[in-house]
């Protein structure tokens, strides 16, 4: 590089155009690098092994992060976050209207479902991280709020990525919902935890969840009523009411960023709002265009990069893996454990598994709890990042396998790939 | 050679009805079709009371059958019966039923076939054909004694195809477009190669040599194969009538159910001559008219060589039946049909002026659902 840069700044001196020799990226190069870096990982393993897309995607970023090839450094990723944290406020976005109370009160089985599910899974990790681990009060209840929802990214796109349709598909989206709404409550309450642990800050300590809470609830219920104020203009499913729908989320996003409130909570909170506000089916038929997925690429790639990986050891890895499967036990035994006169044995199985996934939502979250206590919270929260790191590999395969094992993927057409 | 034996007629009490609806299954995120059929059906904790509930060739569709009744009050009861647990399973599972002959934008290559060895024999066989079948329709039972009186009832019936096309058409959209027929749903059954009205057979012994031809050729191996307009039933010891779109109403249903028994009635009592080679030669011709026309359609009459308004025929025959329909106790279900031919504000219209003010396709499924999911008012105790 040193060679360039002479001849880049001898140049300089005789062509007055010439900027200053590029220190970095720029942000548009470096995601079109992200993008097509995770692409051709995704199609490729996809291709080859039939392996899901996103965990494509995630190696990538996992390779080029600065635990393994160390191409994209922590400087180069702060960079591409505010990408990241679009791509997954919209998802998040689109979850968050997966949460439909109309169906809950039709079926108030699946309500139980869901609490079992998400209790059990929370009583379960708080019980490993405190017993097993050794963690502190505090760090297990982040722990357990942060690992015990699924991955609502994750789960969306492979339903969609498949174009699954059917009971295992829908149950596993609402499931996941609701255990992100659940998370996200639990998440505020542990960081006045943790602020009363690590500080004795008891202003904070109340305030901190209200703050979140409050936010995340006001921005994402404004904007929903704003979003569907100006929709009402506009026709039903049209390509304005589509601009509409990004423009407002991408609003609630940066007003996020600006209050220091949690994109993903106020994004789906946004959702829910949304899903329960818009009587008159305003923006109901309308969903996010298919350009999303470009954002999603870029999503899971920097997820990838974000996983500690260099801090894997056996000691570490032992932990993980056993949260993963403390976990992993109790969703699948929250769901077998209800819903007998509802569905099938074979089929709740299904769900139970489709609902293992765990990565971004809990890697952003883990990130919101380190920036406020970042000389303790390395250590603290390196079992949940762990989990989720392995589990972003494992996690796109085994929801795959329960919508595909379910008979509800769409089955390919003779000589085409999806 | 295949075994000629199945197609004895079972005889049955002249006149029992028996329905058939195929219904949509609708998503109630964006009220497409879905695929829910088999989730459906596996999650049924029903027993039967009001007839079975059974798969369909695509995952979209459910089909609801009565059981053998002798009134349009039994059906009533059953069709209503089935309605109200199919709408209470349906809500559990986040879908709901409607009617109407065809779904106004569904994308007919995203349906899938069904699981069972007739649906793969199917879509096997007519290829893209099986996913475009994604359309519904009513079928109605009528009982006879005889497999003789089968044929000739099925021959009579014929001539009254137009009039039950126009009574129950409900499928002015497909593809989101508007089609500008009131019935599109026949279109996608012409398709079929055993479709269109039944060859000039004159009783059941040429029926069953009939049947012996198309086997020995491969044409086809049962009745199921025969798409006919309206075809004799041999294990039900009946007549069907296949040519309505499923109404948006179970209403409606009864309705023509109570139209069909008192037609059917007339017919066997008063023999009017039938020649099935003079109606052939204005069969398909007055069925697209139906279709496309509906109440305002020309039929052609070949016995007399004229064009009889289909408006205006039905109100005559209406003043026909009326006795019938008092013997059997299905007059108020003829009137409605009645006002509803001197109206001609039918399904298919229903369903434009609903378009036309939601602006959108969705919000009209969305409304079609609702309609259907009303109890009836036929049912006794409703």
């Amino acid at each position: 590089m040193m060679p360039v840069r002479q001849a880049w700044e001898a140049l300089q001196d005789r062509l007055v155009f010439l900027p200053p020799f590029p220190e970095q990226l720029d942000p548009l190069a470096l995601f079109a690098l992200l993008l097509v870096g995770g692409l051709l990982a995704g199609e490729t393993l996809f291709r080859t092994i039939g392996l899901s897309r996103i965990v494509g995607y995630v190696l990538a970023g996992a390779l080029a992060g600065p635990g393994l090839l160390g191409w994209l450094d922590r400087e180069t990723l702060s960079m591409a976050k505010p990408v990241a944290d679009a791509a997954l406020g919209l998802l998040l976005l689109e979850t968050g209207r997966h949460l439909d109370l109309g169906w809950l009160r039709a079926n108030r089985t699946l309500l139980g479902c869901a609490m079992g599910e998400a209790g059990l899974a929370f009583a379960a990790i708080f019980a490993f991280a405190f017993f097993a681990v050794g963690l502190s009060l505090g760090w297990s209840a982040a722990t357990a709020a942060i690992t015990m929802a699924s991955a609502p990214a994750v789960v969306l796109l492979t339903a969609e990525e498949n174009r699954a349709q059917g009971q295992v598909t829908q149950r596993t989206l609402l499931l996941t919902a609701i255990n992100c709404a659940l998370s996200f409550v639990v998440f505020a309450v542990v960081l006045g935890v943790v602020h009363a642990e690590q500080s004795g800050d008891w202003l904070n300590a109340l305030a901190h969840p209200l703050w979140v809470v409050c936010g995340g609830i006001g921005i994402g219920m404004l904007c929903a009523r704003l979003a569907l104020t100006i929709a009402a203009r506009q026709a039903k499913g049209s390509v304005t009411q589509v601009f509409i729908f990004v423009a407002v989320a991408l609003l609630a996003i940066g007003v996020a960023r600006m209050l220091g409130v949690p994109v993903f909570l106020c994004l789906f909170m946004m959702g829910a709002a949304l899903n329960l506000a818009d009587r008159n089916k305003v923006l109901a038929y309308t969903g996010l265009p298919q350009g999303h997925w470009i954002l999603a690429i870029v999503l899971f790639v920097v997820t990838g990069a974000m996983l500690p990986l260099d801090d894997l050891n056996w000691v570490t890895s032992f932990q993980a893996v056993g949260l993963i499967g403390v976990r992993g036990v109790a969703k699948f035994a929250g769901v077998m454990m209800t819903g007998r006169q509802d569905l099938s044995v074979a089929k709740r199985r299904l769900v139970g598994i489709g609902i293992q996934p765990l990565s971004a939502t809990a890697i952003f979250m883990a990130a919101e709890l380190a920036s406020i206590y970042p000389e303790v919270s390395s250590q603290a929260l390196l079992l949940p990042l762990l989990a989720a790191a392995l589990m972003e590999f494992a996690g796109p395969q085994m929801c795959k396998y329960a919508l595909s094992k379910a008979g509800e993927t769409e089955p390919l057409p003779v000589g085409r790939n999806r | 050679m295949s075994d000629l034996s199945k197609l004895n007629f079972t005889s049955s009490r002249p006149l029992t009805l028996g329905v058939e609806l195929e219904l949509q299954l609708v998503s109630l995120r964006d009220f497409d079709l879905t695929r829910a059929a088999t989730d459906l059906l596996s999650g049924l904790r029903y027993d039967d009371r009001f007839g079975e509930v059974k798969l369909e060739i695509t995952e979209s569709m459910i089909e609801i059958n009565s059981r053998p009744r002798i009134d349009v009050t039994g059906i009533a009861i059953d069709l209503d019966g089935l309605r109200e647990v199919l709408v209470t399973y349906c809500q559990r599972n986040n879908i709901a039923i409607c009617g109407g002959g065809t779904h106004p934008f569904h994308h007919w290559p995203e349906r899938r076939i069904c699981p069972g060895e007739r649906f793969a024999f199917l879509n096997e066989r007519y290829g893209y054909l099986s996913k475009q079948f994604t359309v519904f329709g009513q079928h109605i039972h009528i009982g006879v004694s005889s497999g003789d009186d089968a044929i000739w009832l099925t021959h009579a019936l014929n001539r009254y195809v137009p009039h039950f096309v126009a009574l129950s058409a409900s499928s002015p959209f497909m593809d989101m477009t508007d089609t500008g027929f009131e019935s599109a749903r026949l279109n996608a059954v012409s398709a079929f190669p055993l479709s269109g009205q039944a060859p000039d057979i004159s009783d059941w012994s040429a029926f069953v040599d009939h049947m012996g031809i198309l086997q020995s050729c491969g044409v086809a191996e049962s009745i199921k194969d025969l798409y006919w307009d309206v075809r004799p039933k041999p294990e039900y010891g009946t007549v069907e009538v296949r040519v309505c779109d499923t109404p948006l109403s179970v209403d409606r249903a009864v309705e023509l159910a109570a139209f069909a028994q008192s037609l059917a009635r007339y017919l066997l009592r008063e023999r009017p001559p039938v020649v099935p080679a003079m109606q052939t030669l204005v069969a398909r011709y007055n069925k697209f008219q139906a279709c496309r026309f509906g109440f305002k359609a020309e039929l052609a009459d070949p016995i007399r060589r004229c064009v009889e308004p289909l408006g205006q025929t039905l109100q005559d025959l209406f003043d026909t039946l009326a006795q019938d329909a008092d013997d059997l106790g299905c007059r108020r279900q003829l009137e409605q049909l009645r006002v509803l031919a001197h109206s001609q504000y039918g399904d298919s219209v229903w369903l434009r002026e609903t378009a036309k003010a939601a602006g959108n396709f969705h919000d009209l499924t969305r409304a079609a659902t609702e309609r259907f999911s009303r109890p009836s008012r036929y049912r006794p105790h409703a």
